[in-house]
């Protein structure tokens, strides 16, 4: 059968794509995507901060980039706290917080690709903390209270709606 | 304009063209490669994008397929000059573009590989990253093993990925079902009148799809821009692999570029639509009015006569769909169809010298605010540019007192101004032109008889309901 007919109503499509009026300006997958593959103390880019925390479209985006370069991650808890000790799952890694002072986050299963960076999430607020290197298979943070970030890290991930991004 | 896609599809293309600030000749290049306006293979540009990746990954050694992410995602690589900055004396480059190594065949250029980077962003973002996933996924198996097939094998995927992406957001059947109809109904003839355009939207009207009269007249004019380049395609169909007929390739891909980067159309309107805030140089209303005259680009300067019935009789069709659509409101079916309210082609004609003579004054006062120092002119130039300051102080219009505020607002305003006076200015002289050849007024009236007939026909169903 003949392709012209065919063609032309690509050629259509084409020439009314290259008309349809543009889009509302929004935060770009670039800028995004620069966010999400930053590293630890780097400078960030406060336009995409702000609109994090303000825009759920560019939340909900954010967290698809940075779930596709996780090395794992889980959006939900899959067991709940017991309130003392919380245990979690996040793909291969069994995540746990050990209460004392301060509390200790024990990361296990990082045998082969030892993640770098953990990233959670609840709600619209984030923290973004860089890892230690595995000791005999394990990754221990310390969540200590007088530094904000660790602090906020330690509350959040008692939560199990909080998501989990291991990068 | 009418067109084979769907939303999300134009938010993704948008997306990339706007991120990237793609020139205008890239952003066409990507629409044709998104609907699949490629011959003789429209599948070539992906596997010319997996290759690219391939070179890339062998170039920079990546840790795993986000670095392939990073690249495509970056707009500071969406130029020729900005690619071969970056990559110009690496491994897989030679002085024109990249190579890859097993793959003696292939080659891409500096504003190649820019194109391609964009279709990269494409398929990785699209359907606003639903499957961004799964792309990335691809790039980590292209990274780990970047060769020729790694390459091909992704060219495969990307291919399939781009294709299910088409039948989901670019639900081309019935345009394609129109110009097949369309060319039928011109037996092979290329050259077509102002008279078949109306003749074929009657046969259309009469078969029951009851298109619009300008969504019609809008399929003749990419079939005026597109059909000497579909001339000859059915011995391309029949490429066998990707390489064949190299140069048939090229010709068509430099032709078909062509015409929708040359299309200008997007800018006017895109012109009337962003116009920008300030006084009031145009009103609401005229903007209307003149998106409304210049949406058939070129068909407002070449077929004034299909512009007039497209003004008159196209809005009268538009107001009986939207007035089925909403059900209720404003004159019944029958009384529409009847065109006893289309507007007259005497009136719109004089409608289109009040723009373009409005339009004509506004580019005078611009002229004024513009040029300020005026010693060294002629007589005759200060004379004009004085006549221009007086009639700028008769304007009763918004923003037109305050002169800062104004020359301002002019200056933003300039390069719009200047496109659409001058496409006016070509309506106008063309309205002229066929008022000369026929009386407008009876040409109206054997019109409105042949629009009423068939709109009453395809409507009398609802009318009688």
């Amino acid at each position: 059968m003949s392709d012209e007919a065919r063609l032309l109503a690509e050629l259509h499509a084409a020439r009314a794509l290259m008309r349809a009026p543009p889009p509302t300006p929004r935060v770009g997958h670039a800028a995004l995507w620069a966010h999400a593959t930053r590293a630890g103390g780097s400078p960030v880019d406060l336009a995409v901060v702000r609109a994090l925390r303000t825009d759920p479209d560019a939340t909900r985006r954010y967290r698809t980039l940075l779930a596709a370069q996780a090395i794992a991650h889980a959006t939900l808890a899959a067991a709940a706290s017991d309130g003392a000790l919380l245990r979690r799952r996040v793909g291969p890694f069994a995540l746990e917080i050990l209460e004392g002072t301060p509390p200790l986050l024990i990361l296990r299963g990082a045998d082969t690709r030892p993640p770098r960076t953990i990233e959670a999430w609840r709600d619209d607020e984030a923290v973004r903390l860089d890892l230690p290197p595995p000791v005999e298979g394990a990754i221990v943070l310390a969540l200590d209270s007088a530094v904000p970030e660790a602090e906020a890290l330690g509350r959040m991930l008692r939560d199990p709606r909080c998501a989990v991004f291991l990068l | 304009m009418t067109g084979g896609y769907d939303e999300r599809c134009a938010a993704d293309f948008a997306a990339v063209g706007e991120g990237r600030d793609l020139s205008r000749a890239d952003r066409a290049w990507l629409a044709r490669v998104v609907t699949g306006a490629v011959r003789p293979n429209r599948d070539r540009p992906l596997w010319d994008l997996a290759h690219a990746l391939a070179a890339l990954a062998q170039a920079t050694g990546p840790r795993d397929g986000r670095d392939l992410v990073t690249l495509a995602l970056d707009p500071g690589l969406a130029t020729a000059e900005a690619c071969a900055a970056r990559f110009s004396g690496s491994a897989t480059a030679d002085t024109r573009g990249l190579v890859l190594e097993g793959e003696a065949g292939w080659h891409t250029g500096w504003s190649g590989l820019a194109r391609l980077l964009a279709l990269g962003e494409f398929v990785l973002t699209a359907e606003d990253l639903g499957s961004f996933g799964t792309v990335t996924g691809w790039l980590d198996e292209l990274a780990a093993a970047p060769d020729a097939d790694g390459a091909a094998f992704l060219a495969k995927r990307l291919a399939r990925h781009l294709s299910a992406y088409r039948n989901a957001h670019l639900p081309l059947a019935r345009e394609e079902r129109r110009f097949r109809a369309l060319l039928g109904f011109l037996g092979g003839r290329r050259a077509f009148s102002d008279a078949d355009i109306l003749a074929f939207w009657q046969a259309e009207m009469a078969s029951g799809e009851r298109p619009g009269f300008r969504t019609v007249a809008e399929h003749f004019v990419t079939f005026e821009a597109g059909a000497h380049l579909v001339d000859g395609l059915d011995g391309l169909s029949s490429a066998a692999s990707l390489d064949a007929h190299q140069g048939w390739e090229d010709r068509l891909d430099a032709a078909l570029s062509d015409l929708t980067a040359a299309e200008p159309t997007a800018t006017l309107a895109a012109l009337l639509a962003d116009w920008p805030e300030g006084p009031k140089i145009l009103t609401g209303a005229e903007r209307e009015d003149l998106a409304d005259f210049l949406r058939l680009e070129p068909f407002h300067r070449t077929r004034p006569l299909t512009t007039l019935r497209a003004a008159s009789f196209g809005r009268v069709q538009s107001g009986i769909a939207n007035r089925l659509r909403r059900g209720t409101g404003g004159a019944d079916i029958a009384e529409r169809a009847a065109c006893t309210e289309a507007e007259s082609y005497a009136a719109l004609t004089e409608r289109a010298a009040a723009l373009a003579a409005h339009l004509a004054r506004m580019l005078r006062i611009a002229a004024a605010l513009r040029i300020l120092e005026r010693d060294g002119l002629s007589e005759k130039t200060r004379a004009a540019l004085d006549a221009a300051e007086a009639d700028l102080r008769r304007v009763r219009r918004a923003g037109f007192e305050d002169r800062a505020g104004l020359t301002a607002g002019f200056a933003a305003a300039e390069t719009a101004l200047l496109r659409v006076a001058e496409e006016t200015a070509r309506l106008e002289r063309a309205l002229a032109g066929l008022a000369r050849q026929h009386p407008p007024d009876a040409g109206f009236e054997a019109d409105r008889a042949v629009f009423a007939e068939a709109l009453s026909a395809a409507y009398a169903g609802e009318a009688a309901a």
